[in-house]
């Protein structure tokens, strides 16, 4: 097995609830391996979103460490979290939160220059090489709100897709999308995740999901309680 | 790309952007009419002291305005020609009369009399005749602008000032005064129409062969007449204008009128902006999340609040110029000097980025968190 991409080591998060400070997340190791299709299923409020959010830097944990890469991100500055992000996350929320004053094209590379630089011509072009394999080479020049919401959710695959990013976090990116757009977004990705550079963890309580799955994790009042791996003969059944 | 999304998103939210404009051109327009009709009255308050040729005036103790001087002998003018810096010097009469008009009535002005040959202090814009005229024994100029009020009287018409008759020989163009309409006149006709007695002005105006040793001109003057105020051309304006401003009341009333422009323009920037801000809160929370700093969208606001600034800017000097032009010529003063339109733009600039600026700290404070349901 390849080393873990991700790393969380004895990780917690509390929240302060306006009257006491309450554990979100519990003490928790989690380890995310390059070429997984992981899953993060639990019932609303068990946690998952927050361990989410801590996978992706965009919370700190109140305890433990976060590697990305081999890179110590726990406590380093907001500025260097925010690149770190930049550079090694691709995020599918759960709407595909598109700029709507920004076209297609403009979100997909919206990430690469926002910290100021000029977006390099590989990026525009890796963009198109994406936008044409995710069959939205029309859509170039449309604003979201001329396209549907799988092709929005499709777009939002894209732009997370456009740095290259280690880790691909999806926030249940097919819980607004109909039966159909549902099916093309998890083939889409189930095709992403068997790139062996990258891991791609999608956080969902959507039991059609789950035969995609090449790892499942049920967390539990902020607890992990399952964490395994699926074998072929598990999803067939 | 932070330029961009700045401008996209200005241009997606139009209403907004829209709003944000009109708060950056109610300051321009507000802050820079009061200050051009501020800037107008400042011009007619002094209007003698700056369209007098002369260096140094010379007037009795203790004037505080040109408008209040008091009557002095036309003799001392023996005393200063003969100076050897003296250019040349001149006498000026000036005061208050009343112009009997066609229907009866009576109109305020100020007689002001001048000397030929050289007339220091003269009309500077004629619409008919000319400065000739006022050779002419009875002769005396009305401005274009009063004409309505004195009852529309012709060239060579003869009216009544303070019940002496008089010709109008010449019109002025926006030649106007602060204490009153502005009539001029030789100095015999002044004298005879103010009741002047003899061998009496009302000030010595004097010409320094070089304007540049005004000090030097003033203190040997003082020697030759010590009991006399003697201060340069630009004192005297500058105190005539102090001495209205503080007053009449003025200077408070248009400074509140420009900080109640100001104040409504801030207030206007303020809350567009921040409304656009929380309407983009959500796109925002998915740029932090995406990658961006709080620097980045700092200047994504920032960028923002400078463009609206500049639009703004740009369409408020357009109907402020609007604005000079209608009035130039018309009874309303409005003037607007060259250095003042520059720190009112900069003045607005800054002003914009100060409304913007809670704008700005809710856009940066904005938790990448906030984008997961």
């Amino acid at each position: 097995m390849s080393d873990p991409i991700l790393r969380l080591q004895g990780i917690a998060r509390d929240f302060h609830d306006g009257v006491e400070l309450r554990r979100v997340i519990q003490k928790t190791d989690l380890d995310i391996y390059p070429g997984e299709f992981t899953i993060i299923a639990g019932p609303s409020g068990s946690g998952k979103t927050t361990l989410m959010t801590l996978m992706g830097l965009i919370l700190r944990p109140s305890e433990g460490t976060v590697y990305i890469r081999d890179i110590k991100a726990t406590g380093c500055s907001e500025t260097k979290m925010a690149t770190l992000r930049q550079k090694n996350y691709g995020f599918v929320f759960q709407l595909s939160e598109l700029l709507p004053a920004l076209s297609v094209m403009e979100n997909i590379v919206v990430a690469s220059g926002i910290q100021g630089s000029s977006v390099a011509g590989d990026i525009k072009k890796k963009a198109l090489d994406l936008l044409k394999d995710f069959n939205l080479l029309d859509c170039l020049h449309l604003r979201p709100l001329q396209l549907s919401g799988g092709q929005k959710q499709r777009v939002a695959i894209v732009r997370a897709l456009v740095n290259d990013p280690a880790v691909l976090l999806c926030d249940e990116p097919t819980s607004a999308l109909d039966a159909e757009s549902s099916q093309i977004v998890l083939d889409a990705l189930k095709q992403l995740s068997k790139d062996k550079t990258r891991g791609l963890i999608m956080v969902t309580h959507d039991p059609r999901v789950f035969p995609y799955a090449d790892r499942m994790i049920k967390i539990e009042d902020g607890i992990i309680v399952y964490d395994s791996l699926i074998s072929k003969e598990q999803k067939a059944l | 790309m932070r330029s961009l999304v700045a401008l996209k998103i200005l241009l997606h939210d139009r209403t907004t952007t829209a709003g944000s404009v009109i708060g950056v051109i109610a300051i321009v327009f507000l802050v820079g009419q009061q200050l051009s009709v501020l800037f107008g009255l400042f011009n007619y308050m002094s209007v003698l002291v700056d369209h007098s040729s002369a260096d140094v005036w010379i007037c009795t103790k203790n004037t505080s305005t040109v408008n209040s001087a008091g009557l002095l002998p036309v003799s001392y003018l023996d005393r200063i020609s003969a100076l050897p810096f003296v250019s040349w010097a001149e006498p000026i009469l000036f005061g208050s009369g009343s112009f009997k008009t066609k229907n009866g009535k009576n109109e305020g002005v100020q007689v002001v009399g001048v000397k030929n040959l050289r007339q220091a202090i003269a009309p500077w814009k004629y619409s008919q005749g000319s400065a000739a005229s006022l050779f002419e024994y009875d002769s005396v100029t009305i401005d274009r602008l009063d004409i309505k009020k004195y009852g529309n009287p012709k060239i060579n018409d003869i009216y009544e000032i303070n019940d002496i008759g008089v010709r109008i020989a010449a019109i002025t163009e926006g030649v106007k005064g602060f204490a009153g309409r502005l009539v001029f006149t030789n100095i015999v006709k002044a004298r005879e129409i103010l009741n002047t007695p003899p061998g009496r002005c009302r000030a010595l105006l004097v010409k320094l062969k070089d304007p540049q040793l005004i000090e030097q001109g003033i203190a040997a003057i003082k020697k030759v007449l010590p009991s006399v105020q003697v201060i340069s051309a630009s004192e005297l304006s500058s105190n005539t204008r102090a001495y209205y401003i503080i007053n009449t009341g003025m200077g408070g009333s248009f400074g509140f009128s420009t900080l109640v422009g100001g104040l409504v323009g801030v207030i206007i920037i303020t809350l567009t902006m921040y409304t656009a801000v929380l309407q983009r809160e959500k796109d925002f929370a998915v740029l932090r999340a995406l990658g961006a700093r709080k620097l980045d969208i700092f200047v994504i606001v920032m960028v923002q609040s400078m463009i609206i600034g500049a639009i703004g800017i740009f369409i408020g000097f357009f109907l402020l110029a609007l604005f000079l032009h209608t009035t130039y010529g018309s009874p309303l003063p409005s003037y607007m000097p060259r250095w003042a339109s520059p720190i009112l733009a900069f003045s607005t600039f800054l002003l914009c980025v100060f409304g913007s600026s809670i704008a700005m700290l809710k856009a940066i404070r904005i938790e990448p968190a906030s984008v997961f349901r």
